[in-house]
């Protein structure tokens, strides 16, 4: 085995640097709060950094006997999942700032997710697959959880953990399953052995049956989505829009290299069960989310609501559907967060943060500009055009017409007008209801920043950046092919 | 017939030998103690023993939550252990690189512990 350490730079930076942070806590204690906020940003700048100069054509081929691979699709990912980690370990700061919750090892603890996720991206091996899923998830569950003090967060934690288990275990049975009866965990001796039975035997298929469960799971795709709004409710607000963004990014893109490399031959089977889970996403998404109350758990639904459209690009496969799920990736994270900084800066009279959407009553009239970068977030979520959310839904729309799968598109269509009714409603809650009581908005500069940046991104502005992130997108599908 | 038998006469033995021993340490101490007289059985003495806890409660009860901390870092000592010992019987065989890969993992085990130390997860009071 040839050890090549040089593709793995950005991953090395995070693992060397993790531990001298942990052992900054625990010296000086809570002081070390803003160096390890500031530390883990800059390591994660520094790795995107790492990441995308570090494109040797050597790097792209397998690394470490085929363990791992460097190609273009994973340094896509990377880049997405350092960068929105280290948006939402900012974002975090004036939020946790109102008590002293928010101990030196929050932004430590995503420094780990985030290795975590990287190894994800990269995986070409169901166990380097499986441990860097659990890195991810052994961090998310103590982050779900991180305000011991409130019984919400606890329960949040809990439920996350049992049930993040549950799909852990049935994700190991599927991978089990496949390396009986394929006789390898490699990605590409699984889809070579799939390629050489005419007919799928039914322990193959129950292997598969068993391995998108476990990864519909980790997604939040309907039918495996009921931890999703509990979870995202309970965790304090920055911990879910840590969640919303980039675990989101590095679970489909890792069902998307699943799909693609290791079960590739087996298209037509894992096809229908794609199929389903996005047409069941987009309409349970759209339509439970109707009579939320909670700002949280609307964003919650919304997110399946996404997914579901991501899937359908990648139900369409080939490099067009790839392409299309990776560039809706980038323009989810950017929606995603920009709405939930919105939220993260909301506050009652009390200085406490409100989550009832029933707060936002009047908020045109005292944060104009506030208002106005939520609706522009909602309405383009919504997909509505000119707004840049419409065209990475045109997208995975496109790919899915051109693979002729017409009936999935019109579906996904009735699905976005159903979907857009809740959308609007915060629209409407926000510019024409009278105010109730008085609402404060504590936002610090940077923050304003992020929120003016992404509200500049999803705004017909971002139709210029469909030239640098299609490209790339197509780039690192092609690395899939 | 007889051959495949005697191919079952270690387990045999063993079956025999572990009767005898195990009826010798339930036995003797209650035989012994009898005769020797040190036989004052009290409630506290006839209770099982249960890490400390009494055995018959009801599940729903508060107990400290130190135990787990420590239940958790005994674990991962005993599984560090666990990977040591197949490590060190094939290191022949698997070389440098595996010696190499096991510090770092030994040192990563070492880093939680001086993290957990500083905390004071180590300290009981």
């Amino acid at each position: 085995m040839t050890y090549n350490f040089a593709a793995i730079v950005p991953e090395l930076m995070l693992i060397i640097g993790e531990p001298i942070l942990m052992l900054t806590a625990s010296t000086m204690g809570r002081r070390a709060t803003k160096i390890t906020t500031w530390g883990t940003v800059a390591l994660l700048i520094a790795a995107t950094i790492a990441a995308l100069v570090g494109t040797e054509p050597s790097s792209a081929g397998p690394l470490f006997g085929g363990l791992l691979s460097a190609d273009p699709f994973a340094v896509y990912g990377k880049a997405l999942i350092y960068l929105s980690a280290a948006v939402a370990i900012i974002a975090a700061n004036s939020w946790f700032a109102r008590d002293d919750e928010h101990g030196p090892e929050y932004p430590i603890l995503i420094l780990l997710a985030t290795v975590g996720m990287s190894v994800m991206v990269s995986a070409t091996n169901m166990i380097t697959l499986y441990v860097g899923l659990e890195l991810n998830s052994l961090s998310a569950y103590i982050l779900a959880s991180y305000r011991r003090t409130d019984a919400r967060s606890a329960e949040a934690g809990l439920k996350y953990f049992v049930l993040g288990a549950l799909a852990s275990g049935i994700l190991l049975y599927g991978i089990s399953l496949l390396y009986g009866f394929t006789g390898s965990t490699q990605f590409s001796a699984i889809a070579a052995a799939l390629g050489r039975d005419e007919a799928m035997g039914i322990g193959l298929l129950l292997g598969l049956v068993f391995t998108l469960s476990g990864l519909a799971f980790k997604i939040s795709a309907v039918p495996f989505h009921m931890w999703t709004p509990d979870v995202y409710e309970g965790s304090p607000t920055p911990v879910t829009t840590f969640f919303a963004s980039a675990p989101k990014v590095a679970a489909v893109l890792l069902a998307t290299r699943v799909c693609i490399e290791a079960l590739g031959p087996a298209i037509d089977a894992w096809r229908q069960i794609i199929i389903f889970a996005a047409l069941a996403s987009i309409f349970l998404g759209a339509i439970a989310a109707w009579g939320q109350t909670n700002i949280k758990r609307l964003l919650a639904y919304s997110s399946i609501n996404n997914i579901g459209f991501v899937l359908i690009g990648l139900a369409a496969g080939g490099a067009a559907g790839v392409s299309a799920v990776l560039f809706y990736m980038a323009i989810y994270v950017v929606m995603t967060l920009g709405a939930f900084l919105v939220v993260l800066n909301l506050r009652n009279a009390a200085g406490e943060p409100v989550e009832a959407i029933d707060a936002l009553k009047g908020l045109s009239s005292r944060r104009p500009g506030m208002a106005a970068a939520l609706a522009v977030f909602m309405f383009s979520l919504a997909g509505i055009p000119p707004l840049f959310g419409f065209w990475p839904k045109l997208m995975v729309f496109n790919a899915a017409v051109e693979q002729g799968l017409f009936a999935l598109a019109v579906a996904g269509i009735l699905g976005t007008v159903v979907g857009a009714f809740y959308y609007l409603k915060i629209v409407k809650v926000m510019y024409f209801d009278e105010a109730e009581e008085e609402l404060h908005y504590a936002c610090g500069n940077l923050e304003a920043a992020f929120i003016g940046l992404f509200a500049l991104i999803v705004s017909p502005l971002g139709y210029l950046l469909i030239g640098p992130i299609g490209s790339a997108a197509d780039n690192a599908a092609g690395a899939l092919f | 017939m007889a051959d495949v038998a005697a191919g079952y006469l270690p387990i045999l033995l063993f079956l025999a030998v572990a009767l005898a021993l195990s009826s010798a340490f339930v036995g003797l101490p209650m035989l012994v103690s009898r005769l020797t007289g040190a036989h004052r059985p009290d409630p506290e003495k006839l209770s099982e023993y249960e890490c400390g806890f009494p055995a018959f409660e009801d599940s729903r009860d508060q107990f400290d939550v130190r135990f787990y901390l420590v239940a958790i870092l005994f674990i991962i000592f005993d599984l560090e252990v666990a990977f040591l010992f197949p490590w060190a019987v094939s290191l022949m065989g698997t070389g440098w690189a595996a010696w190499i890969a096991m510090m770092i993992f030994l040192t990563e085990l070492a880093l939680g512990l001086v993290y957990a130390w500083q905390k004071g997860a180590l300290e009981w009071e």
